[in-house]
């Protein structure tokens, strides 16, 4: 199995947007790390401060024995969610939000028992709550105080919200850039690509626009230049080709006329004169009908005559032609209403007749013509009952001077060997297909296809 | 005897052997060697028709073909080397009435001529037709616009009779072309394209927006509603 590479323009854009991603976070999490540890410690020497003279006041409340020690610690937590809480000699005053002292870590405690001052982030209740311990230095006992960080934890997710979001945006950002890039520098080349295609399909006057861009002119004008050789080397050889067969016709007009003469008097040369003049002239006829079809072969590659299209009825175009081609007896399907094609009649006319023509020389005639409506297109079907066209030959009879090694074919006066190669030309000049199948029942069915012109 | 024929071409061999075809169909056939040669012949004798290469040494084909389609309406076939090449579009609209593409053979040009002259092709034609200002007399073989005569050559009468006959009724390019120039089926269209255009430019009062001579879509042309 083969994995298909994604496009170029999805990896250059995948590959911006991974950047773009990669560079932001890091940005994000270096952002992130300054801006939580500047807060963080903002708040914890706030706090610090604030215990420390909170410490002091209960300190000398403590001292005095006062007994406005509890509403001392009640005036202490000014907000709502702090709490104070007082270790002394085994009971524990607590103020402000309740909270059970067990939350508070022994080893914090401890540590504070010892004569250090501590403080831990933790979450007590559902918030989350920076605890300050310190031991009072009058009396044994410890202070505790769990300062709530709602509003510090509250502007951390958001930045972090901020910064992941930021992040992924400019993914997204890069890849859409990267997407608009590629286009915008990949766009000469799909130009290219439509040109080369035009090329291929035989429109030699192809050229791409001349570019201003200095990366892009060579490009540009290296491939006007191989497409004005090609053009110039391949009307060049048509115009050979032309020239070659035009020279012929005038002797050969001289000569056809002379023999139509002489096939006339044949019969007063009687005898082996006779039969050589007989070949003669029969030879004479066939030459000037390969010129004939050879011109047009090497006319067909050359021009582009469009303007000789008009709308054509098929099927009154097959009743035509199969009208003096052939006999009564040969079946003729149309769909109604009968079909329409954009082409140029003199072309079409010669398509049909060559297929019914092909058809009597190697097959002994053709029993039906259809013209079907196929799928958008018409289709024009030349049936025989002949011996059929072996899979090795198919493409080869379309192909110029391929002679028919077929049984049933006519040794003498047989077609130019251009027949087919004719039809193939024509029907490519009317973006058509031709094709030869095997017909139910035996024999070959030739089969053109045009696209149907709206009627 | 036939019909008599000039044969136009600078090719000796083609013009004895043609001639020699041509006059095993039964046509009386003189050599003109140049268009000046032509001119002069056509000068002094008559022909019945006229039959031009248009690649001629001196006064050239079409040249010649003009100035004769000027004189009056002899017909004229244009014989051309390739069928493809703006030559014959510029012969017919020089005013030949047909083409023929070499290598030629005499039984099919000669065919071509007799389709040519024949007198009238058609049904039986002794009724005139109206449209509008414009009427045809198929038997005198003339057509009036607005009380004036105008001139076609003996192919335009023809089209334009051929269309008249069928009152309005559809009239395909195959049966034109076979019924005016005799073609069986492989007619060319652009034959039949440039005619109706010259015929236009004669009848029509405005050539882009014709009454008389209409075409149908895809299939042929129709002459006008009577009125």
């Amino acid at each position: 199995m083969t994995v298909r590479r994604p496009s170029l323009r999805w990896r250059v854009a995948a590959a911006l947007g991974l950047g773009s991603f990669l560079v932001t976070s890091l940005l994000a999490v270096a952002t992130w790390n300054l801006a939580s540890d500047y807060m963080l410690r903002q708040r914890l020497q706030a706090t610090t401060r604030q215990a420390e003279v909170n410490l002091r006041l209960v300190e000398a409340a403590v001292r005095t024995e006062s007994d406005g020690l509890t509403e001392l610690l009640t005036g202490l937590t000014t907000d709502p969610d702090s709490t104070i809480m007082l270790f002394r000699s085994g009971e524990v005053l607590t103020s402000g939000r309740q909270v059970d002292p067990g939350v508070v870590p022994d080893d914090l405690l401890s540590l504070a028992r010892s004569g250090v001052p501590a403080r831990q982030r933790l979450h007590a209740d559902g918030i989350p709550v920076l605890v300050v311990a310190q031991p009072l230095t009058t009396t044994r006992g410890l202070y505790v105080e769990l300062f709530p960080l709602v509003q510090l934890d509250r502007t951390f997710r958001f930045l972090s919200g901020l910064l992941i979001a930021g992040t992924v945006l400019s993914g997204l950002i890069g890849m859409a850039l990267g997407s608009w890039a590629s286009r915008r520098a990949l766009r000469p080349l799909s130009q290219l690509t439509v040109a080369a295609s035009r090329i291929a399909g035989g429109d030699l006057k192809a050229r791409l626009p001349d570019q201003a861009d200095p990366d892009l002119a060579p490009l540009a004008t290296t491939f006007n230049s191989t497409a004005d050789a090609l053009e110039q080397r391949v009307l060049r050889d048509a115009r050979f080709a032309g020239d070659v067969s035009h020279e012929l016709r005038s002797p050969l007009t001289t000569m056809v006329n002379a023999a139509a003469v002489l096939r006339r008097r044949q019969a007063e040369l009687p005898g082996t004169a006779g039969k050589a003049l007989g070949l003669l002239t029969s030879e004479v006829d066939r030459f000037a009908r390969m010129v004939v079809d050879l011109m047009e072969i090497s006319r067909a590659d050359q021009d582009g005559d469009l303007d000789a299209f008009e709308p054509l009825d098929v099927g009154g175009l097959v009743h035509g032609v199969a009208g003096i081609r052939l006999g009564e007896d040969v079946e003729i399907v149309v769909d109604p209403p009968s079909p329409l094609v954009l082409g140029d009649r003199r072309r079409l006319d010669r398509v049909v007749g060559n297929l019914i023509e092909n058809a009597e020389c190697h097959a002994g005639g053709a029993v039906r013509l259809a013209v079907l409506r196929h799928e958008g297109n018409v289709r024009l079907e030349v049936d025989d009952a002949g011996p059929g066209v072996p899979g090795e030959m198919r493409v080869q009879v379309f192909e110029r001077f391929t002679r028919g090694s077929r049984a049933g074919s006519r040794g003498t006066g047989a077609g130019s060997g251009l027949g087919l190669a004719l039809v193939a030309e024509h029907v490519r000049r009317h973006d058509g297909k031709v094709w030869v199948e095997d017909r139910p029942g035996g024999g070959a069915r030739f089969v053109v296809e045009i696209p149907e012109a709206a009627s | 005897m036939d019909f008599s024929v000039l044969l136009v071409d600078d090719d000796e061999r083609i013009r004895q052997a043609l001639g020699l075809a041509l006059a095993d169909e039964g046509f009386a056939v003189e050599e003109a060697v140049s268009g000046e040669d032509a001119l002069r012949r056509l000068g002094t004798d008559l022909f019945d028709v006229v039959l031009l290469d248009l690649m001629l040494p001196g006064v050239d084909g079409l040249q010649v073909c003009r100035t004769l389609r000027d004189q009056g309406d002899l017909p004229i076939i244009i014989v051309t080397a390739r069928t493809d090449t703006p030559d014959v579009i510029a012969g017919l609209e020089a005013g030949a009435d047909d083409y023929v593409t070499k290598p030629l053979v005499a039984s099919e040009l000669a065919a071509r001529i007799r389709a040519l002259l024949r007198r009238r092709g058609g049904p039986a034609q002794n009724v005139s037709h109206r449209i509008e200002d414009l009427e045809i007399w198929p038997d005198e073989g003339v057509v009036h616009r607005g009380g004036e005569e105008i001139r076609l050559t003996r192919t335009e009468f023809r089209l334009l009779a051929e269309l008249a006959a069928a009152g309005g009724k559809i009239v395909t390019r195959e049966q034109l072309l076979h019924r005016v120039w005799g073609y069986d089926y492989y007619g060319d269209t652009r034959l039949l394209h440039v005619h109706i255009r010259r015929l236009r430019t004669k009848i029509e009062h405005n050539a882009d927006d014709p009454v008389f001579v209409l075409t149908v879509r895809g299939s042929g042309y129709k002459i006008g509603p009577p009125r």
